[in-house]
């Protein structure tokens, strides 16, 4: 028994503080359920995931605001879910296991997130201290860009990626986001020499392979793989498997992350029956370029070192062979906080609905998509599939 | 030194005597004296045994880069004066890995697998932190 995906809503990422929290909410929490087919009284969950560096709004999802504005009379209860960008993830296991139990039907998953009314400075100070240690990286000036340049720097060492080998990876991620209307960067590519020229960070991280932090929100309906055969557009989940690492960098051995990337997709394609070769699109969070290199790597897509050189040539683009991450990655998109894994998923629904309009992966029959929360402290893979086992 | 405007380190109970040292200028590594583990970070218990019967021996103050990240921008306001910020992960060779800054280096001269030493800054009259510089030759 798993569970299905049976509506969707999302609204466009973008930087806008007359967008209120509470606007963008209800608006997709309506249009999830309109489209999923149902009546708001039929929802017996919504679960939510933590909206990040936002306590007001935390506080009105963790309390239980939600069903009571929005008149959901069938509720039967509510939970949030803080594990930072696999807060979706644990949204999806707890209405699993809501579902299976036997007390709820129809979970709603809703995200809201407004960044654009923070200052940078409070963001810059929430990225930095939330995920990191306050003893030994934050009196040290580390930001979430300089840990993650620290990992990219090692990883180019180990692997002889070249500096526009990683560009591509950015010029790829950006080709998917410019095909996107939900995207920040919609209709706006980049070259690699728009990648290669914009300013540096946190070497080797360039401006353009950073996150730019954005307002965005989106939710799910899920139900059981039973009832969801009635719901023509249902896309189901066929298997999940995951990972920890650690919560801090520098403690990390599996540095790349290749071990669990690749324990993590072995367990969910095998309770789906199904080979990594059997995927029609593999989506990638890692919101920095060289988890794209290293996931591939640890799904045993290509060997170990490969990853960035399957970028540069293309493949893993629009039109590629082994179309990968369509909907941008953070990079590509904007980074909503704990809602880029929600739009990972909605892109992934859209992709086996056949709904993904330019991105479209032809065929799409399957789907991976491997999310990671805090500074990558995890890998959650989870296979899709446009039918049940 | 209350011209400091950096943050300071959260010290916590089992943390007290790393910082202790710094003040003399000496780092010291967590040991467990039951399982013969080296530890970094502290911890109140071994994270190899749960055992608390933990010791400290002190590291040589040598070490080598594993790999770094040079900061030149995206800095709270009290960082800014000091990018661009080398931030550097170190190997000892008592075993840990560790997080810090190289010091007294130019950005172009710094590389991974390059010796450093540890170097003792007064940051408060209080708390003295470990960086880490080229090995003088």
């Amino acid at each position: 028994m798993s569970i299905a995906v049976i509506g969707i809503a999302e609204v466009p990422t973008i930087r806008d503080p007359d967008r209120t929290r509470w606007d963008i909410l209800l608006d997709v929490c309506m249009e999830a359920v309109r489209d999923a087919g149902i009546d708001k009284d039929d929802v017996h969950a919504v679960i939510s995931p933590n909206p990040m560096a936002q306590p007001a709004m935390a506080n009105d999802m963790a309390l239980g605001k939600v069903p009571e504005v929005l008149g959901m009379k069938g509720c039967r209860d509510i939970a949030i879910a803080n594990a930072g960008g696999t807060s979706n993830t644990n949204c999806l296991r707890i209405a699993k296991s809501l579902i299976e139990g036997g007390q709820a039907d129809f979970v709603l998953i809703p995200h809201t997130t407004v960044q654009s009314d923070i200052p940078s400075e409070d963001l810059i100070n929430f990225f930095a201290t939330a995920p990191l240690d306050k003893q030994w990286e934050y009196p040290y000036g580390v930001t979430f860009n300089g840990s993650m340049g620290l990992i990219t720097n090692r990883y180019m060492h180990e692997t002889g990626a070249t500096a526009e080998q990683m560009a591509a990876v950015t010029v790829s991620l950006r080709a998917w986001g410019a095909l996107d209307p939900n995207s920040i960067f919609y209709g706006k590519p980049v070259t690699l020499e728009d990648v290669l020229n914009s300013r540096i960070v946190s070497t080797p991280l360039h401006a353009k392979e950073c996150n730019l932090l954005a307002d965005g929100g989106g939710a799910m309906v899920v139900t059981s793989h039973e009832i969801a055969k009635n719901f023509e557009k249902a896309v189901y989940q066929l298997g999940h498997g995951t990972r920890f690492m650690s919560a801090t960098p520098f403690m990390r051995k599996d540095l790349f992350h290749r071990k669990a990337y690749r324990e993590s997709s072995t367990d969910a394609l095998a309770q789906a029956g199904l080979s990594i070769n059997d995927m029609d699109v593999r989506q990638i969070y890692g919101a920095y370029p060289y988890t794209q290199c290293s996931a591939l790597e640890g799904y045993g897509v290509c060997d170990e070192g490969q990853g960035a050189a399957l970028w540069a040539e293309g493949r893993c683009g629009p039109g590629g062979d082994l179309p990968c991450t369509t909907m941008g990655d953070a990079t590509g998109r904007g980074h909503t906080g704990s809602g880029v894994s929600m739009a990972f998923y909605l892109e992934t629904v859209r992709q086996l609905r056949g709904e993904a309009d330019d991105r479209q992966v032809p065929n799409c029959e399957h789907a991976l998509l491997t999310t990671s929360g805090g500074s990558v402290m995890n890998t959650c893979t989870t296979i899709f599939g446009r039918s049940p086992r | 030194m209350s011209d400091y405007l950096k943050p300071l380190p959260e010290i916590q109970p089992h943390s007290k005597a790393f910082w202790d040292a710094t003040k003399e200028h000496k780092f010291l590594i967590q040991h467990c004296k039951d399982c013969d583990s080296n530890i970094f970070y502290p911890r109140r218990d071994c994270p190899e045994c749960w055992s608390n019967n933990l010791d400290w021996i002190e590291a040589g103050g040598q070490g080598t880069v594993y790999s770094f990240s040079v900061t030149y921008e995206g800095v709270e306001e009290k960082f800014v004066a000091d990018l661009p910020i080398i931030l550097a992960w170190v190997d000892l060779p008592e075993g840990p890995r560790i997080n810090t800054n190289i010091i007294n280096c130019e950005p172009e001269d710094v590389s991974i697998d390059m010796p450093v030493e540890v170097v003792y800054v007064q940051a408060t009259d209080d708390v003295v932190i470990p960086y880490f510089q080229p090995v003088k030759r």
